[in-house]
């Protein structure tokens, strides 16, 4: 009995996942054979011990610098700035761009503690200061109030180093209707409309 | 039973369980109140970007007499305040002013808390920065005193004497000015006749004939308001944005 209610203690510490989906995933486990939770077990104790942050990026992997810092053929005079490790793979899996990363580890969220102090700014600071061969910083934080706060405060840090900073778009889903978007998300396509080339 | 439609303000949004988010309101004809907006974190749902902090409207909430939690049907935005995100000090100030309406507003009508939350924010959007810090004091000063928690001034916080024109001293503890014969051995804050008419001011939330504050004396008003907050609104626990707006010069 102990083992199963530590694992669905553990399972409900998960984001999104509350008791009743950790009591179902505990026991879909059990009717699993013995191997398949070995495997899991492994899997979660193999990222445990191997996978940490890029000193460089903040990028999560099993190397230290992470594989794109280490990556020769990109582009180390652009740096694209996101709040997580994950949204890294969003872009990555688009493979449109060829630039580096610097993961915040979060967004400024005054009401949640979270300031300055708690994000990633200083590594950022510092791939940016003296000597630094980038060109140009794309802000791809979220397009939420604080992902905007947050887009506000990494400017102002690039732009005390004299090097370009700009906003990825914001705005209409491709492959979306324009008669079902909300208007918040159609007044900020509107807001950054385009020449048509 | 149909939704009310009422005006409202995001205070606060957050996930909820796997799909959901909670949402934090000011109603202007029901006072605060917590929703759940279902499915509200889904990639599609018809909530889209709209749940966000500071974000004006309105609210289409199926209200359970009795009950904490409501359902959030849907929310009109009407104004998103996107201004404040331009300035983490602007940003900062506003959240402040939402967390004191978490934390105190309650579940009752109280239009005229809405309609003064509304404004504030509007000032806080559109305020030159070199006035941003009377600005963001008159307008938390202005919140505490409409929730009912301004601090006394008329008279000795103690004993109740009255108080003569020009310099004072303002205790926390007590909640107010002191007469000089209760300030004798304490180490409230002393303040002159200056201080004294600009912090009468900011509560009183008028600040147009009040000269810009320096640094410090603007570093040292945040510092005595987030200690009147924390002493008599908060039980002396620390508000979050509101400590991180104290810290911001
Ligand atoms: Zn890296
Ligand atoms: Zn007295």
């Amino acid at each position: 009995m102990a083992a199963i209610e530590d694992l669905i203690g553990e399972l409900s510490k998960l984001p999104g996942i509350g008791r009743k989906t950790a009591t179902r995933l505990t026991y879909f486990l059990l009717k699993q054979p013995p191997e398949a939770g070995r495997r899991l077990a492994r899997a979660l104790d193999a990222v445990a011990t191997r996978v940490g942050p890029c000193s460089v990026c903040g990028n999560l992997g099993e190397t230290d610098p992470c594989v794109i810092c280490e990556d020769t053929r990109r582009d180390r005079s652009t740096v694209c700035v996101v709040e997580e490790a994950s949204d890294i793979g969003a872009i990555e899996r688009t493979g449109e761009y060829r630039g580096v990363y610097h993961v915040l580890g979060g967004h400024l969220s005054p009401l949640d503690g979270i300031g300055p102090d708690d994000l990633r700014l200083d590594g950022l600071r510092a791939r940016l200061s003296n000597g630094s061969s980038v060109r140009e910083v794309i802000v791809a934080t979220n397009p939420s109030m604080e992902g905007e706060v947050t887009a506000t405060y990494v400017r102002g840090i690039v732009e005390a180093q004299s090097v370009r900073v700009t906003r990825i778009a914001l705005g209409l889903p491709v492959g979306g209707d324009l008669e079902y978007a909300d208007n918040v998300t159609i007044a900020r396509a509107l807001a950054a409309r385009r020449e048509m080339e | 039973m149909p939704p009310v439609h009422t005006r409202a303000l995001i205070l606060h949004a957050f996930p909820y369980g796997e799909t959901s988010k909670i949402v934090r309101l000011l109603t202007r004809e029901h006072g605060s109140q917590s929703a759940i907006a279902k499915g509200a974190q889904r990639p599609k749902s018809p909530f889209g970007a709209r749940l966000q902090v500071l974000s004006e409207g309105t609210a289409h909430v199926y209200i359970k007499p009795h009950r904490d939690l409501h359902t959030l049907a849907d929310f009109d935005v009407t104004r998103q305040h996107e201004e404040l995100t331009r300035d983490l000090r602007r940003f900062a100030a506003a959240t402040a002013l939402a967390e004191l309406l978490i934390r105190l507003c309650p579940a009752e009508p109280h239009p005229e808390i809405y309609d003064l939350t509304v404004s504030s924010l509007a000032q806080l959007e559109t305020v030159p920065g070199e006035a941003l810090d009377l600005a963001s004091l008159s307008v938390l000063w202005a919140a505490v005193e409409a929730l009912g928690f301004a601090p006394q001034r008329d008279a000795c916080a103690r004993d109740g004497r009255a108080l003569p024109a020009g310099a004072t001293v303002f205790s926390v503890a007590d909640g107010g000015f002191l007469c000089s014969r209760c300030a004798r051995g304490t180490r409230s804050a002393r303040l002159g006749a200056d201080d004294r008419r600009v912090l009468e001011r900011l509560i009183a939330g008028e600040v147009s004939d009040i000269a810009l504050l320096d640094a410090k004396h603007a570093a040292a008003h945040r510092r005595l308001l987030v200690r009147f907050v924390e002493r008599h609104l908060a039980e002396d626990r620390e508000l979050k944005a509101l400590a991180m707006w104290r810290e911001l010069a």
